[in-house]
């Protein structure tokens, strides 16, 4: 298959580099040295080459291998028998694979003797997050056993009103929330570990990480203003803030650029995640310094 | 000296051989699972080795029920699915007890009339203390492409790496579509000279019109939404079409503003009842067939 030729090919590459890195060493050779450089030079031209035979010999030894293996001992009077193993062998390889890659829908289970054991990923741009799992008992009425969803999520609210009549709909909607606050969470989480030397003050954050409040800088050493931000996300399906509030702290009344300023802050914090807002901060900050350097 | 570069031609020509030797000997798939491994490497990682075709069937029909029910609970159907692992571990890495893994994902399936191809690369890197998770590229592939609304939904998973969502979106996606559908079809049972589905039930508009005043109608548009947070959305406007003289009668602007009575209507009511009052009001003279 073309992935097995590319890796094939690449192995060769690899080996190649360390050819023609030997066909440079060997052209310093024959520059002009003294016999004893020379010796030393070909002794340890003579090693490498010795490594790179023994690896070039286990890997046709590991092809060879791969190439018995797969036409396997077969005996004339078992064909037919091994033929339909074989079909259902495939046939249950890529069934296991399928039930592997369930978990990538970001809701997966397992059947238990009771019922079902669900598992729910979180992931935000990309970055693959806390895994919850809840324990379903499949009875009349369907419940919930244990789970580790944390408390502040509305969990009771949510299966009282989905569990018993549209179970996907309950789940996925779990799966909103769960992935909302994973989110949320990690761009809090970001924010202190990142941005710290923005920060005048400690951030303020609730468990469920939708009620966010710090002062900040937009540069870290410079001598701007200290404005203080209020996120309030009340949308608990939402990883963006629904209400923001910023202030230049301890003033009220903003002369027309200044209120310019803070209202555009107020929009970035509104339609960008929070630590690519203070990402942006970082890079214009460092377009100042590059220009205040050359 | 000479036996040197005697051992150093040796070795040249011994390592010629050797790669023509590879060339022609192809690698033996390592790390990809769909039946491509030898029948000893089922065996051993599987610690029981299958007695019978039996024995196998009925492990595959665990498995395959195993896979109905995640369909069932999830809405999604996966047909197939393909890995590939890369180590790009360097020694360097390795030193410092780094491991650095290129996962290749391949896989296909649908949700009810959606069929879907993804393709993705998760980036692990994992040292001492943690191990860090990352989808490093999305490529989504969607049939069929006429719900318009999906093909920017789409690019911004795509953009985004967003693998959940796209899966949670989409099933939430075909829930609407499935709630509409059923919601049209029920109006048009109950009212069937009134209501007109000019593209069938899986359209996203529905007429009304009244027999008694022939050329007044009323389109309801029901749009399924998706926004830039991957939320699912059902959008529902009224379009009027009345004749001209109707509208010059119309001094208290009713027609005017019946679309936005229509959606404050929804807010208050909801889809269902809203449409059923509307339907009502426009055919007050029809002879509705009673509920079952």
């Amino acid at each position: 298959t073309a992935g097995t030729l590319v890796r094939g090919l690449s192995v060769l590459a690899h080996l190649e580099r360390l050819e023609t890195r030997m066909h440079r060493s060997r052209k310093k050779l024959e520059e002009p040295q003294t016999v004893q450089a020379e010796e030393s030079a070909l002794v340890t031209e003579i090693q490498k080459l010795r490594r790179l035979r023994d690896k070039l010999r286990a890997e046709v030894k590991r092809r060879q291998a791969g190439v018995k293996a797969s036409t396997a001992n077969v005996e004339p009077d078992q064909t037919w028998e091994i033929t339909e193993q074989e079909v259902l062998e495939r046939k249950w390889e890529n069934l296991k694979a399928v039930l592997q890659a369930y978990r990538f829908t970001g809701l997966s289970g397992k059947l238990t003797s009771r019922g079902v054991c669900v598992c729910i990923s979180t992931a935000f741009e990309g970055n693959l997050l806390d895994s919850y799992f809840m324990d379903l008992i499949v009875q009349k009425p369907l419940r919930i056993h244990r789970h580790s969803v944390p408390v502040f999520i509305p969990l009771e609210e949510l299966s009282a009103k989905y569990l018993e009549t549209n179970i996907q709909h309950f789940l996925f909607t779990l799966c909103e929330y769960l992935n909302a606050y994973s989110g949320r969470k990690y761009q809090a989480d970001r924010l202190q570990s990142d941005f710290a030397a923005f920060l005048a003050g400690p951030l303020q954050r609730n468990s469920l990480c939708n009620l966010l409040s710090f002062t900040y800088k937009v540069e870290p050493r410079g001598q701007s203003f200290p404005l203080c931000a209020r996120l309030l996300y009340k949308d608990l399906t939402r990883t963006l803030p629904t209400d923001v509030t910023v202030t230049y702290q301890g003033m009220d009344a903003l002369s027309t650029s200044w209120e310019e300023q803070r209202a555009s802050q107020e929009n970035l914090f509104r339609t960008k995640p929070l630590h690519h807002v203070f990402t942006s901060f970082a890079r214009k900050g460092e377009m100042l310094d590059m220009s205040l350097v050359s | 000296m000479d036996a040197r570069r005697v051992e150093l031609s040796a070795l040249q020509a011994e390592i010629a051989a050797l790669r023509r030797a590879c060339e022609e000997t192809p690698a033996p798939a390592e790390n990809a699972t769909r039946g491509q491994k030898s029948f000893q490497e089922i065996y051993q990682s599987d610690s029981e080795g299958w007695e019978s075709s039996k024995d196998l069937r009925s492990h595959l029909g665990h498995l395959e029920s195993e896979i109905l029910f995640l369909s069932t609970l999830t809405g999604i159907k996966i047909r197939n699915y393909s890995k590939k692992t890369k180590d790009l571990t360097s020694t360097e890495m390795t030193e410092k007890s780094i491991k650095k893994v290129l996962q290749r994902h391949r896989l296909s399936g649908n949700c009810h009339m959606i069929t879907f191809q993804l393709e993705f690369q998760i980036l692990e890197i994992q040292n001492k203390k943690s191990l860090s998770s990352v989808i490093t590229d999305l490529n989504i592939i969607m049939e069929p492409t006429e719900y318009s609304e999906l093909s920017e939904f789409v690019s911004r998973a795509e953009e985004r790496r967003d693998l959940f969502m796209f899966f949670r979106s989409l099933r939430f996606f075909v829930e609407w579509c499935e709630y509409r559908k059923r919601t049209f079809k029920h109006f048009k049972e109950k009212y069937p000279e009134a209501v007109h589905l000019a593209e069938g039930a899986a359209s996203s508009c529905m007429g009304v019109r009244s027999a008694s005043q022939p050329g007044f109608e009323v389109v309801i548009v029901w749009r399924i939404q998706i926004d830039d947070e991957g939320k699912v959305l059902p959008k529902l406007d009224l379009l009027t079409q009345v004749p001209q003289r109707v509208l010059e009668l119309d001094k208290n602007r009713v027609i005017e503003t019946a679309p936005l009575g229509f959606r404050n209507l929804l807010g208050v009511l909801g889809i269902e009842a809203t449409l059923e009052s509307l339907i009502k009001l426009l055919c007050t003279e029809e002879h509705a067939r009673s509920r079952h």
